[in-house]
C-alpha cells in the first residue's frame, strides 16, 4: 500500500494552496518524507503513499484519514520533540513545515504492528459500560493491575517531556460584534457590521478565510466563490475598526456573550518560535453581539467496518484534491445519500482521480449534479448501499467493496455485488456547526429536510447563518450573512447608518433532498466481523448504542455516558446525529423525541500553555515584597510566604542549620537586642467623628475611653462570635486612630469595616484608608532595643517615661521621619518603629550599625514565633481556626460586659460557646524536656489497642525553646484550664507522648521585662 | 463570568472585580435592638438564607471600582441583571411585585407603603427591610 | 546623622531591564507625591476647602482627573480623591490641607510611598496593558485625563491616561506588588508578542 503515487501530477489542475517549488522535508514515525509548502500534515502524509494515520481509541484498530478539518477524528498526532511535543494535533490542522517531526498516536511499538490492537480481536468483551461492568473484583485488584493496565493502554497521546520552554499570552478584547467563521456567510457578516462602524473581530481556525467556499460549487457574480472571498477579506483586514484573525478557533460561548478565542500564532513555523513569538494566545472577549457562522460539517455512513484506512467523507476527498493536489486514492466508490456529494465525484474526475461507480442510497437520483454526473461518464447504483468492505490482512486497506440493493427500513442484504477500488468517499447529508450556538444554552429543533438539528433559539445577544443555521447555498448563505451582520451592529450601535448590502448574484446547482441512512446492513450480523462505527474517536458502534437502549440506558445522556459517544475531544462532530439515528431506529421513538445531548466547550481542545498564558515562573503568583527585601535575599535569609508576602523565616549563617539560625535569633533578643522586618503588618487609619463609637463595635473591648498617643491591644470576632483578628490599635487624636491588623488580615480587616459602615452603620461618619503599603516598620526588640534607638539619634524621648509602655511618638530618629509605638510582642523591651517605605531600606541599615556596637542581628519569623509562644501570646490562625472564641483562648479580659452592642456580643451567649467542655487553651511540657511535639498532635486521656481513641484536643503550637532550654507547647483542650497539672497522652505514629498540662505563659509572667 | 453594572459609579466591569456579598435586605436585630433578640432571631440573622430559582436580591461590591457595596436583582435561571440599586434602597416597585414566595412576603409591606404614596425609599435613609 | 536614603521601589529591577526589546517605553515615576484625600461631596465646606488650598475642584466624574500646574486630582470614588504633586512639595500640601479641613469630617493621608508608578509611553501600551487586565482599553471613553482602577495581573491596580497619541500611560500598583507588576509589563511587553487591535492588517489568504 505505501509508496503507491498518491499525489496528482501538476497537470490536474488541482492542489491550489500547495507551492510545488517549495518542497518541505519531515519525518513521520521516524520515517522520511516529503511534501510542498502549503500541505498541511495529514495531505503531506499521504502524499508520500501513507493512509495509516493513526490507531483507535480503545480498539486500536487502523485508522485514516476521515475529514478535512477540525472535524477530523481519526488522524491525531503529535507535533514536535521533547519538552516541545503536543500531542493530539489534528493531521488535517497541522501545517506542514520545513524539519517538522510528527507521529501518530494510540499505537505500541508501532503503527503498523499494535500490541493493542489485540483489543479488536477480544471486541467482544468490551461491550458498552466495559469498565463498569468488568473491573469491580477483586477489589485488590483495582491499585495492582487494572488501573495500571489500563493507564498504559488508554490516555490520547505522549505529555511532553520537560518544561515548555515557549510563551504564551492572553488578551482582554471587548468589541461590538463578534464573527464567528471566515466563510462566505462570516465574510459577509462581518462586511455588513463593519460598514456601520462597528469594532467587529472575525476569527476562523484555519490558516486560510473562505470555508469551503472552494470546494462549495457554484459562483458568485460569476467568478469562483473564492474570488468574492479574498476582496472581503482584504477589504477587511485594510478598516480600521476591524480585526481579523486567522488560525484562530473560538472555543466557547460563556455567559453575557464572554467568549475564549484560542489563537496559534506561531505553530506554523519555527522560525517565529525562535524570534520570541508567543506561540498561543488566549483572546478573552466580550461581544455585545456575536454571529455564529462556523459552517457545516459533512456526516458519515454507519456502514460495515466505515472506519477503515481509505473511507473517508465526500468533502474530504473533494478538498484533498482542490487543496493540496492529493489523492485519497487510485480507484473509488462514492456511496452517497444526498447530491452535494456527486460534486466531489465531478471534481475528481476533473483531476483524473477514479471513481469506480456512484453508489446511492435513493431510489430515485435526478438531480442536476446527478445528471451532470451521468452525462460525465459516471454508473450511478440508485437504491443501492455498502454492506462490507474487504481489506488486506490486518485491515489496514481497501481492496473492495461490497454493494448491495438498499431500500430504506430494509433489514438484511441480499445479492451483494463486488467493486474493487481502494477509497470510500461517503457522505450522509450534512450537519449545521451548533457547537458554539449550543455552548450557553442555544437550543435546537429538528429539521426535516435535511434530517438534522438546527438553530431555534436563544437567550443570548447571538445570532447564527448561513450553513451553520441550515442553509445549504451559497446565495442563502451571503444574503443571511448580511442581515445577521446588519442586525448583530444595529442592535448596538444606537446611531448607526443601515448600509443596505446589496447580495451578489448567485449561482447553483439545486439540490434534490436527501434521504436519511442510520445504519446500512450487512452481510451476516453485523457485530461479528463487522463494526458500524458511530463514534470513530471513542469507537462507538451502532451496535454499542442498541445495547445501551436494551439495557435500559434509554435517555439520551444515559446512552451518551454509558457508550461515551460524542465524548471524545471531537465532542462528536461526526458523530452526534448519526448515534441519534441509530438510537431511533433502535427504539422506534422519531430523533426529535429522542433530543440531542450537550455540546460543551472547548470547541476543539486549547493548549495548556494559553490557559497559563503570561502566569508562569516568577508570574506564576503575585508575590509581595517589603522594602528591605533586597538585604533579606543578600543574607540569604529562608523565606516563608505570608498570604502573598515572602518574609525571612531565619537568617543561617554559615554551618548553621535553621534550627540552630532560630535559636540563636531568639537568645539575640532575649539577651541583648534584635531586629524585625515587620513591615507586613496590616495599618489602617480610622477617621471621623464616630471613629471611636465603630471601634467600640468592631472589637471586643472598649476603645472610646483610649487616652491619645495610647496604644490598646485589641480583638476582633465575626458574628458567629469566632475570633478573626487582632492587633494594636493607637489614638493619634481624638477623632483618628491607627489600627494594626494581622499581615493576613490587613486587606480583609479593611474590607470588613468599610462593609459595616457602607451596609449597617450608614450614620456612622467615619473614613477607612488603609495604609499599609505606606510603611516599612520593624521592630527593635530586646534589653539593649532603647540603647540602640538613643544611639541614632533624634527627637523621640526613649526614655521609660519618656515613651511608657503602650504609647507611641512622632518624630525623627537618624534622620528618619518615623512614628514610634512601644509595644511588645516577644515580651522584651520592644520599639516597633515605622518609617515611610521609600525610607524604609536606609532606616534598616542606620538600625544595624547603630546597633553593632550592641550585638545587634536580624531575626526572623519563626524566632518571632517561639519568642511569642514563651510568653503565651495567641496567633491567630494558630491557636485559632475560626471556630475559636476569645473566652477558649483565655482572653476573657478583652471582651467587654458592659458595651451593648459588638460584633459577635449576641453569639456569645449562646448555650453552646458557654459549655464547660470547650477546648480551652492551656500550656503543655512534655515529660522528656527534649521531646517536641508535632505541630496539631492529638490529645487522649485513655490510649488503646487501635483506633479509635476519644480525642480532647489538639497542640497548636509547638516549639524547642532556646530561652527555657526545653520544648514548649500550646494546645486547645476540653476543659483544659481545670485540668491543670493532668498528663495528657499524645499516640504518634510508633510511640506515645505525655505532657503535662501547664499555664500557657511560660516566661516572665509578670511581665517585668518589657516594663524596663 | 457575568458582566456587572455598578449603580454607584456606573463602571461595567467583569464579575472578577466585583465581590459578591450574599443574600440582600438581610435584617441586623442588634443594630435595633440589641438586648432583645430571641434565639430563632439570632438563628435567621446569622444562618438562614433563601435560594430562589428566578428572581433573587443580592448584594455586591464594587471592588475595582469606587468600593462601594450596593444592591442587584438577578435572574438565578437566565443570570440576568434586573435591576442594579443603591445599598440603602429598595428595589423597582416592578420587581417587588414580581418577586416570589420569600421575596413577595419579604416585598408586601414595603409595597403597600407604595400605594398609601409613602416613599419607598429615601436616599441616605436607612431602608428597613 | 546623615541625609536619609531615599530609595524607590523599582530602582532595582529596572536597572535590569533591556528596553530595547519592549515595544514600548516603560520606566519608574519616582518623584511623585501622593496624598489619599476622603470627604463627603454633600458638604459644601469639604469640597470648597479642598479647592482653596488645591486651586482646582475636586474632579466629581468617575474615573476622570483635573490637572493644574504641577498638581493633578485623580477621581478614586465618590468620596475618594489621589492628589499629586511633586514629592518635594508634599508635606506643605499636606499641611495646608489638613489646615484648610479642620473640623471637617474628612481624612488626608500621605501614601506617596504606598504606590509605585510605571509609566508606559508609545502606541500600543494600551494593549500590553490589556494582556493584564480585563478592561477595554481601547473604549473611545478612555481617553487622556481618564483614570481607571484595575485588576492587572491579578492585582489591584490603576491607569491614568495621561496623554494620547502617542499613548502615555501610568500605571499604580502598590509598592509592594512594584516588581511584579514591572516583571509581568516586560513579559507582555517583548517587541516580539506586540500586537495592535483594529487597524492595518495583512490579510490572511483565503
Ligand atoms: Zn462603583
Amino acid at each position: 500500500m505505501t509508496g503507491k503515487p498518491y499525489r496528482l501530477p501538476e497537470s490536474a489542475g488541482a492542489g491550489r494552496l500547495t507551492d510545488r517549488a517549495k518542497p518541505v522535508s519531515f519525518t513521520f514515525d521516524g520515517k522520511k518524507m516529503t511534501g510542498f509548502a502549503g500541505d498541511s500534515l495529514a495531505s503531506a502524509v499521504m502524499a508520500n503513499g501513507q493512509r495509516l494515520l493513526g490507531r483507535s481509541f480503545k480498539y486500536h484498530r487502523p485508522r485514516g484519514l476521515v475529514g478535512l478539518g477540525s472535524e477530523e477524528p481519526n488522524a491525531l498526532v503529535g507535533v514536535g520533540e521533547g519538552a516541545r511535543h503536543e500531542p493530539n494535533l489534528r493531521a488535517t490542522q497541522v501545517e506542514l513545515y520545513d524539519g517538522m517531526v510528527a507521529v501518530s498516536q494510540n499505537r505500541w511499538p508501532s503503527l503498523g504492528f499494535d500490541v493493542g490492537a489485540f483489543n479488536n480481536r477480544l471486541s467482544r468483551l468490551f461491550p458498552s459500560g466495559f469498565y463498569y461492568k468488568t473491573f469491580m473484583w477483586p477489589r485488590s485488584f483495582w491499585k495492582t493491575i487494572y488501573e495500571p493496565t489500563i493507564r498504559h493502554a488508554a490516555g490520547l497521546g505522549k505529555a511532553p517531556t520537560g518544561r515548555d520552554p515557549d510563551t504564551y499570552e492572553q488578551l482582554h478584547v471587548h468589541c461590538e460584534v463578534l464573527v464567528i467563521g471566515g466563510g462566505v456567510t462570516g465574510l459577509a457578516a462581518a462586511e455588513a457590521a463593519a460598514s456601520t462602524g462597528a469594532r467587529v473581530i472575525i476569527a476562523d481556525e484555519n490558516p486560510r478565510f473562505g470555508g469551503l467556499a472552494d470546494i462549495a460549487g457554484g459562483k458568485i457574480d460569476g467568478r469562483p466563490q473564492t474570488d468574492w472571498a479574498a476582496l472581503r477579506v482584504q477589504q477587511l483586514a485594510k478598516a480600521d475598526n476591524v480585526h481579523v484573525l486567522a488560525r484562530t478557533t473560538v472555543a466557547g460561548h460563556f455567559h453575557h456573550n464572554y467568549l475564549l478565542l484560542f489563537e496559534r500564532l506561531a505553530d506554523h513555523d519555527p522560525q517565529l518560535i525562535a524570534d520570541g513569538v508567543p506561540r498561543h494566545r488566549l483572546w478573552k472577549v466580550r461581544a455585545n453581539q456575536v454571529v455564529v457562522a462556523a459552517g457545516a460539517i459533512e456526516r458519515p455512513i454507519a456502514f460495515a467496518n466505515n472506519d477503515r484506512p481509505g473511507v473517508l467523507l465526500a468533502s474530504a476527498a473533494r478538498g484533498l484534491v482542490e487543496r493540496y493536489g492529493v489523492a485519497p486514492g487510485l480507484m473509488g466508490v462514492l456511496f452517497t445519500n444526498n447530491d452535494d456529494a456527486y460534486r466531489t465525484a465531478l471534481r475528481l474526475k476533473e483531476a483524473g482521480v477514479g471513481i469506480a461507480c456512484i453508489v446511492d442510497v435513493r431510489q430515485q437520483v435526478d438531480g442536476a449534479l446527478a445528471e451532470a454526473a451521468r452525462a460525465a461518464g459516471f454508473e450511478v447504483m440508485s437504491g443501492h448501499a455498502i454492506a462490507g468492505i474487504e481489506t488486506d490482512i490486518g485491515g489496514k486497506a481497501i481492496s473492495a467493496v461490497k454493494v448491495a440493493p438498499y431500500s430504506s427500513g430494509q433489514g438484511r442484504v441480499i445479492n451483494e455485488e463486488k467493486i474493487e477500488c481502494d477509497f470510500v468517499a461517503m457522505s450522509g447529508g450534512w450537519n449545521p456547526a451548533v457547537h458554539l450556538w449550543c455552548h450557553n444554552g442555544g437550543k435546537l429543533k429538528f429539521d426535516d429536510s435535511l434530517q438534522t438539528f438546527v438553530p431555534a433559539r436563544h437567550s443570548d445577544a447571538i445570532s447564527i447563518a448561513g450553513a451553520a443555521n441550515g442553509r445549504m447555498s451559497v446565495g442563502e448563505c451571503i444574503a443571511e450573512g448580511y442581515a445577521a451582520g446588519e442586525a448583530a451592529a444595529k442592535a448596538v450601535m444606537s446611531k448607526a447608518k443601515a448600509v443596505r448590502m446589496k447580495p451578489p448574484s448567485t449561482e447553483q446547482e439545486a439540490e434534490k433532498r436527501l434521504e436519511p441512512i442510520w445504519f446500512a446492513p450487512a452481510t451476516g450480523k453485523y457485530n461479528e466481523g463487522n463494526k458500524h462505527f458511530i463514534d470513530f474517536q471513542n469507537d462507538v458502534t451502532a451496535a454499542d448504542l442498541e445495547l445501551a437502549q436494551r439495557e435500559g440506558y434509554e435517555s439520551v445522556e444515559h446512552t451518551k455516558r454509558y457508550t461515551t459517544l460524542g465524548m471524545a475531544t471531537d465532542q462528536g462532530k461526526t458523530s452526534n446525529v448519526n448515534g441519534l439515528g441509530v438510537v431511533s431506529q433502535a427504539t422506534g421513538r422519531v430523533i426529535p423525541e429522542i433530543g440531542t445531548t450537550t455540546f460543551r466547550p472547548p470547541y476543539t481542545p486549547i493548549s495548556m500553555g494559553s490557559i497559563a498564558g503570561t502566569s508562569v515562573g516568577k508570574l506564576f503568583l503575585p508575590v509581595r515584597k517589603t522594602p528591605v527585601f533586597s538585604w533579606h535575599e543578600a543574607e540569604q535569609a529562608n523565606f516563608e510566604p505570608v498570604g502573598e508576602w515572602r518574609r525571612p523565616y531565619c537568617y543561617p549563617k554559615m554551618n548553621e542549620d535553621r534550627q540552630a539560625a532560630v535559636n540563636r535569633e531568639i537568645m539575640v533578643v532575649r539577651e541583648g537586642v534584635g531586629l524585625l522586618d515587620a513591615s507586613t503588618l496590616g495599618k489602617i487609619e480610622i477617621k471621623g467623628p464616630d471613629a471611636a463609637a465603630l471601634l467600640d463595635r468592631v472589637y471586643t473591648n472598649t476603645f472610646s475611653t483610649l487616652k491619645i498617643g495610647k496604644g490598646r491591644y485589641g480583638l476582633m470576632m465575626n458574628e458567629m462570635g469566632f475570633l478573626m483578628d487582632d492587633g494594636v490599635t493607637v489614638r493619634l487624636a481624638d477623632d483618628h486612630f491607627l489600627m494594626h491588623t494581622t499581615s493576613g488580615g490587613a486587606d480583609r480587616i479593611a474590607a470588613w469595616l468599610e462593609e459595616w459602615l457602607q451596609t449597617e452603620w450608614m450614620e456612622l461618619r467615619v473614613f477607612v484608608t488603609p495604609v499599609t503599603e505606606q510603611w516599612a516598620q520593624f521592630a527593635v526588640a530586646g534589653p539593649k532595643a532603647r540603647e540602640v534607638l538613643q544611639a541614632l539619634g533624634g527627637d523621640i524621648d526613649f526614655s521609660a517615661d519618656g515613651l511608657s509602655f503602650m504609647s507611641m511618638a512622632e518624630g525623627r530618629v537618624g534622620g528618619y521621619p518615623v512614628r514610634v509605638f512601644r509595644i511588645s510582642f516577644s515580651g522584651e523591651l520592644s520599639y516597633e518603629i515605622a518609617a515611610p517605605a521609600n525610607f524604609g531600606r536606609g532606616l534598616w541599615d542606620s538600625l544595624l550599625k547603630a546597633g553593632e556596637p550592641f550585638g545587634i542581628k536580624a531575626y526572623g519569623t519563626e524566632a518571632l514565633h517561639v519568642l511569642r509562644a514563651e510568653k503565651g501570646f495567641i496567633v491567630i490562625g494558630d491557636e485559632t481556626d475560626g471556630t475559636v472564641t476569645p473566652l477558649d483562648v483565655g482572653l476573657d479580659w478583652a471582651v467587654s460586659k458592659k458595651k451593648t452592642d459588638y460584633i459577635g456580643k449576641r453569639s456569645l451567649e449562646q448555650s453552646y460557646l458557654k459549655a464547660p467542655n470547650r477546648k480551652q487553651l492551656v500550656g503543655l511540657y512534655t515529660e522528656d524536656p527534649n521531646e517536641v511535639l508535632p505541630d496539631g498532635a492529638y490529645a487522649v486521656e485513655k490510649v488503646t489497642d487501635k483506633p479509635p481513641m476519644k480525642m480532647i484536643g489538639q497542640v497548636t503550637s509547638t516549639y524547642w525553646s532556646p530561652t527555657l532550654k526545653r520544648s514548649i507547647a500550646m494546645a486547645l483542650i476540653e476543659d483544659g484550664r481545670n485540668r491543670m497539672g493532668e498528663m495528657l497522652l499524645f499516640p504518634l505514629a510508633g510511640k506515645v507522648v505525655k505532657a503535662q498540662i501547664v499555664d500557657p505563659v511560660f516566661y516572665d509572667k509578670q511581665g517585668a521585662r518589657q516594663n524596663v | 463570568m457575568l458582566l456587572i453594572r455598578c449603580p454607584v459609579c456606573g463602571v461595567k466591569g467583569e464579575e472578577g472585580d466585583f465581590h459578591a456579598g450574599g443574600q440582600a435586605h438581610v435584617r441586623r436585630p442588634a443594630t435595633s435592638d440589641p438586648v432583645n433578640i430571641t434565639d430563632e432571631q439570632h438563628r435567621d440573622y446569622l444562618f438562614l438564607r433563601h435560594n430562589p430559582k428566578g428572581l433573587h436580591f443580592e448584594r455586591w461590591r464594587c471592588d475595582r471600582g469606587c468600593g462601594k457595596w450596593f444592591h442587584a436583582a438577578r435572574d438565578t435561571v437566565t443570570l440576568d441583571f434586573k435591576a442594579y440599586y443603591k445599598i440603602d434602597e429598595l428595589p423597582p416597585v416592578e420587581l417587588m411585585r414580581q418577586a416570589t414566595g420569600y421575596w413577595a412576603e419579604h416585598f408586601a409591606p414595603h409595597l403597600k407603603a407604595t400605594k398609601a404614596k409613602k416613599p419607598v425609599a429615601k436616599r441616605n435613609a436607612r431602608v428597613r427591610s | 546623622m546623615s541625609e536619609p536614603q531615599f530609595e524607590s521601589p523599582l530602582s532595582g529591577p529596572a536597572s535590569r531591564t533591556d528596553r530595547a526589546k519592549l515595544a514600548v517605553d516603560i520606566s519608574e515615576v519616582s518623584d511623585r507625591g501622593m496624598i489619599d484625600l476622603r470627604g463627603e461631596l454633600s458638604d459644601r465646606k469639604f469640597a470648597a476647602a479642598a479647592k482653596k488650598v488645591l486651586g482646582i475642584d475636586l474632579p466629581v466624574k468617575p474615573r476622570t482627573s483635573t490637572t493644574h500646574g504641577d498638581l493633578s486630582i485623580l477621581w478614586l470614588s465618590v468620596d475618594q480623591w489621589l492628589v499629586c504633586c511633586p514629592r518635594a512639595k508634599i508635606q506643605d500640601v499636606l499641611g495646608e490641607l489638613r489646615e484648610a479641613l479642620t473640623d471637617i469630617h474628612s481624612l488626608a493621608v500621605d501614601l506617596s510611598d504606598a504606590r509605585a508608578i510605571i509609566r508606559l509611553q508609545g502606541n500600543g501600551a494600551r494593549e500590553i496593558l490589556m494582556k493584564g487586565a480585563p478592561v477595554n482599553l481601547l473604549s473611545t471613553e478612555i481617553v487622556a485625563g481618564t483614570v481607571r482602577r484595575l485588576r492587572y495581573g491579578e492585582i489591584a491596580a490603576m491607569v491614568h491616561i495621561v496623554d494620547e497619541r502617542p499613548d502615555t500611560i501610568d500605571l499604580y500598583i502598590f509598592r509592594s506588588y512594584a516588581e511584579f507588576a514591572w516583571d509581568w509589563l516586560v513579559e507582555t511587553g517583548r517587541r516580539a508578542a506586540a500586537i495592535r487591535l483594529f487597524g492595518q492588517q495583512d490579510p490572511p489568504v483565503v
